[in-house]
């Protein structure tokens, strides 16, 4: 490792010595090297291969633009080593090349070229139509950058918010500068870097002053964030910023652009040579890393940047030759794996470093992208200095103006002949300016080229569409922050202590088992048995128009519904499809309680609240979900346990089927519901959160003598199936009606409105085109859920659920089918996977089918 | 969609803390004729300029309001609520 001696600009710290591995080798770096500076020190000059013809290729920018760097560190590849900070012992590998970088077999590309015209894959393959599936493989191993990691953990990125008056984007002079004096009149100001460091072009001239204006900037308060780069500009002005393992989203007041200018490379055969960089990143790694890129070195100075960089690398030492475009212009370099000379002027300049200065480009995606919003500050807004013309010149070889995607003069000549002779339709064509830099180290030179070779000027050439991504960014970047809601009810850490197995069930994770769910069934057929249904959605309705609202919103009758009495409320839209159910319990005059599915609660509350607001009437709709644990306990002897807690009468009597009451059951109160998913004497009884797991416990001691078991979903939809109680979703879809779905003495016609009624009336007078109807399958499995109804092998209707049914000895199922087939006893023929079963339908519920054992 | 919608109690927030209603239109008559139904379920204005629609402040406020919003630009001209319908909608 070679390092020039210390300077004020460098970011280095040479009393900490680090190492990592580059393709298994150990390379020495210093703390705050890049892994290209580092890779730069230690004499490597290849830093991976190119895209498509897989070229070598050196370090270029030095500035986090071109794709030149991308390597892969730690397993996560196209991380750009130009700006990945060294970390000790890393490990980092070159990309896009077998065996290796330096010695790459697919180079074959490069020499047969000749057969990749530009639209390769538009050409190639479509026929024969055998051969595509044949060379699919080949080409996906081979096109492409780097390679997903199998292996390493997904990152956990975190999604930020920021709110500020002022956002800079830019850490170079003039960001600093505008940050400083938005900050200084109370503005909460933001500035990004996309470097680790601040100060762009002035921190290699001028370290002193970089430091000057960090310190300012910090005390008046500007919120510095390094390694943080702007990648997109959308609306309302809203910032799409990516740092380390962080997404940032930003709505600024103002959005100030100060991106400045980039280098940018001449064009001529084998201008992607490794050895030729361009001047301000040779000026960063001789300023900031101290290492000396080259010692022979030519300038091609088109500007005054070129004139500075040849200086500067005099000074380090380097033997240094300037040419003078147009004067004496580059024609073309000479070398293989790494640049040995430059023809300029019909003259041989032997060299192993050239670098192209003075061509500059202002960095304007985010601007474009942000439209009349932004501001543009400082180098970005300015004109760009004139350079001593780089002029284009057909040449023979490749001649590069596009590194990142590989496409050559040639291939854009190829393309404009045919045909494709504007800048967008080239750029879709050719793939031109869509890699990784997005343009910024390529689209200057493609339009010089473009308008060249179709004979316009540039203005008329114009340019291509600013669209996000400015920069590239990793895919786990933009999935930062994206949590999942898990909620778990007041009772959880009883069902994980009862070892029961979770599912799923919307955002909540219930109990689908505690032990074999046909032990849980017989439990609540038998004896008695206990369910966590907290996740219910619950409402309080109340107010002097309750009656009213819930009567236009439900299609059963409302202002009949005693108080302390229940109704099974199914909820419809103007279409008549049934959005959600639940029950409606009346709890008095205008306070009525009211539940919905657990998946359908957030929809119900804005489906409530959104008839509310249209109809405008006084009623308050609260949503108490959270509030209340519920606990369904079900089966013969339930009472028995209730009558062991309750400080109220619960006797058959007092509390009948579809009716409620409210008072104390094991010392907290409660309002309990009777009414009968399962199809067995049932109570749901709703308390405080709070007292969820008392109550939960206080069940469990009052039954154990009752042969009490707790049950799961499974257990649940096995019951309820065998009573064919609907759940909302699963039995039914988007266009099933109260009439098509069994559930026809739900709707009142004799109202003079309701959601869905208008639907109704029409659709009673034609009848439903469907049914959802019982089946059950005498022997064996039955069918699965999904399994299509036939009549003649042509599909007529679907098994929507389907169970085995231990009481019943048989499956048991519902499915759609058409309405006509509606009569007790027809048979059905359902295929799945191959198989045929024969089933029989039963109109009525298998279990209990008068209701006895639900009421008793 | 990134825009900023202005809700009447919380004042202006991200796009996407909101439901989205779509335009707003008048539920036809209980007797009304089975054409006008299927106009109301199935067909919409679809303008391009302002359309006075429905959003929900899902996570914010939890109410409905009415907002204009030229489709064009999705530019938010006013947000008001329901019972101001009569004002606003002259």
């Amino acid at each position: 490792m070679t390092r020039l001696p210390a300077n004020a600009a460098e970011v280095i710290d040479r009393a900490r010595p680090l190492t990592f591995r580059l393709d298994g080798r150990l390379l020495q770096a210093f703390a705050g090297d890049t892994v290209g500076s580092a890779m730069a020190a230690g004499g490597v000059t290849i830093t991976g291969r190119s895209f498509k013809y897989h070229r070598p290729r050196g370090l270029f920018c030095m500035t986090g633009a071109c794709a030149n760097c991308l390597v892969t560190v730690d397993g996560v590849p196209n991380v750009r080593a130009c700006l990945e900070p060294v970390r000790d012992r890393m490990d980092v590998r070159r990309q896009n090349a077998w065996p290796s970088a330096d010695f790459d077999v697919l180079r074959i590309f490069d020499w047969c070229s000749f057969a990749l015209p530009a639209g390769f894959y538009y050409k190639a393959f479509h026929r024969p139509r055998f051969v595509w599936p044949l060379v699919e493989p080949v080409i996906r191993r081979v096109a492409g950058l780097g390679r997903v990691p199998r292996d390493v953990p997904a990152s956990h990125g975190e999604k930020i918010h920021l709110h500020p008056d002022v956002l800079v984007v830019g850490g170079g002079r003039s960001g600093l500068q505008a940050a400083i004096a938005a900050a200084r009149t109370r503005k909460r100001t933001v500035l990004l870097e996309a470097r680790p460091h601040l100060g762009g072009r002035l921190r290699t001239t001028n370290p002193a002053a970089v430091m000057a204006l960090e310190r300012e900037a910090r005390e008046a308060g500007v919120d510095l964030r390094l390694s943080t780069f702007a990648f997109g500009v959308f609306e309302d002005l809203l910032v799409a910023a990516a740092a380390p393992d962080q997404l940032l989203r930003i709505r600024p007041v103002e959005l100030v652009v100060a991106t400045g200018v980039m280098d940018q490379p001449a064009v001529f055969p084998d201008n992607d040579l490794p050895g030729i960089m361009l001047a301000e990143g040779v000026d960063r790694l001789v300023r900031l890393y101290g290492v000396l890129p080259g010692r022979r070195v030519v300038v091609a100075s088109y500007g005054e940047q070129g004139d500075r960089t040849a200086s500067l690398l005099r000074e380090a030492g380097a033997e240094v030759t300037v040419i003078h475009p147009p004067a004496d212009s580059v024609q073309r370099a000479i070398g293989g794996r790494r640049i040995q000379g430059v023809v300029a002027n019909d003259r041989t300049l032997p060299c192993d470093l050239l670098v192209i200065g003075g061509i500059t480009a202002p960095v304007t995606g985010l601007l474009a992208q942000a439209g009349p919003g932004a501001t543009a500050i400082g180098s970005v807004a300015a004109e760009p200095p004139a350079s001593r013309g780089w002029e284009f010149r057909a040449e023979p070889g490749k001649q590069f103006t596009c590194l990142c995607m590989d496409v050559t003069v040639k291939e854009m000549k190829q393309a404009i002949d045919e045909g494709f002779d504007s800048i967008e339709l080239l750029k879709r064509y050719t793939t031109l300016s869509m890699g990784p830099c997005q343009g910024k180290a390529c689209l200057r030179a493609s339009i010089q080229v473009t308008a060249r070779l179709t004979e316009k000027s540039v203005q008329e050439t114009g340019t291509t569409t600013a669209r996000p991504p400015f920069a590239p960014v990793a895919l786990g970047i933009l999935a930062a922050g994206h949590l999942v809601p898990r909620k778990e009810t007041a009772i959880h850490d009883r069902h994980v202590e009862a070892g029961a197995e979770f599912m799923w069930a919307g955002d909540w994770r219930r109990p689908h088992h505690y032990q074999d769910p046909k032990l849980e069934c017989q439990a609540v057929h038998e004896r008695v048995a206990l369910i966590d249904v907290s996740s219910l959605g619950k409402f309080r309705i109340q107010g002097p128009d309750a009656v009213t609202f819930l009567e236009r919103l439900y299609p059963s009758k409302i202002a009949d519904l005693k108080v302390g009495r229940i109704r099974y409320g199914a909820m419809l839209n103007d279409q008549g499809v049934i959005l959600d159910d639940g029950t409606i319990c009346r709890l008095g005059d205008r306070e009525f309680f009211v539940t919905t599915t657990t998946g359908g609660t957030a929809g119900m509350e804005q489906w409530i609240k959104w008839w509310l607001a249209d109809w405008g009437l006084d009623v308050q709709v609260m949503n108490v979900s959270g509030g209340y644990a519920a606990i369904n306990l079900a089966g013969p002897r339930s009472r028995d346990a209730m009558q062991r807690l309750a400080a109220f009468d619960v006797s058959a009597t007092a509390l009948p089927y579809l009716s409620s009451a409210r008072g104390e059951l094991a010392g907290v109160p409660v309002l309990v519901l009777r009414i009968g998913f399962v199809g067995e004497l049932s109570y749901e009884i709703h308390a405080p959160s709070a007292y969820g797991v008392h109550l939960w416990d206080q069940l469990m001691e009052a039954g154990h003598d009752l042969g009490i078991a707790a049950f799961g979903l499974e257990a649940q939809r096995i019951l309820r199936l065998e009573k064919q109680h609907l759940i909302v979703g699963q039995d039914t879809d988007a266009l099933s009606t109260p009439y098509a779905a069994g559930l026809p003495w739900m709707v009142k016609l004799d109202k003079p409105d309701f959601l869905g009624r208008r639907s109704l009336v029409d659709l009673q007078e034609h009848g439903p085109l469907e049914r959802l109807v019982g089946f059950t399958v005498e022997r064996g499995q039955p069918p699965p859920e999904g399994a299509a109804v036939v009549e003649a092998d042509r599909p007529v209707g679907r098994v929507c659920s389907s169970r085995w049914s231990d009481v019943q000895h048989a499956g048991v199922g519902m499915a759609w089918v058409p309405s006509g087939w509606a009569e007790d006893g027809r048979p059905l023929e359902i295929v799945y996977d191959g198989h045929r079963a024969t089933a029989r339908i039963v109109l009525k519920p298998f279990y209990d089918p008068e209701g006895k054992r639900l009421r008793s | 969609m990134a825009l900023l919608v202005p809700c009447p109690n919380c004042g202006t927030r991200e796009v996407s803390e909101f439901s989205y209603g779509g335009e707003s239109s008048k539920r036809p008559a209980p007797d009304a004729e089975l054409p006008q139904l299927a106009r109301y379920l199935f067909f919409k204005q679809n303008v391009a300029g302002p359309q006075v629609e429905w959003w929900y402040h899902r996570d914010g406020c939890q109410r409905w309001f009415l907002a204009r919003r030229d489709t064009r630009t999705n530019e938010v001209e006013e947000s008001y609520w329901p019972h101001e319908r009569a004002q606003r909608q002259r």
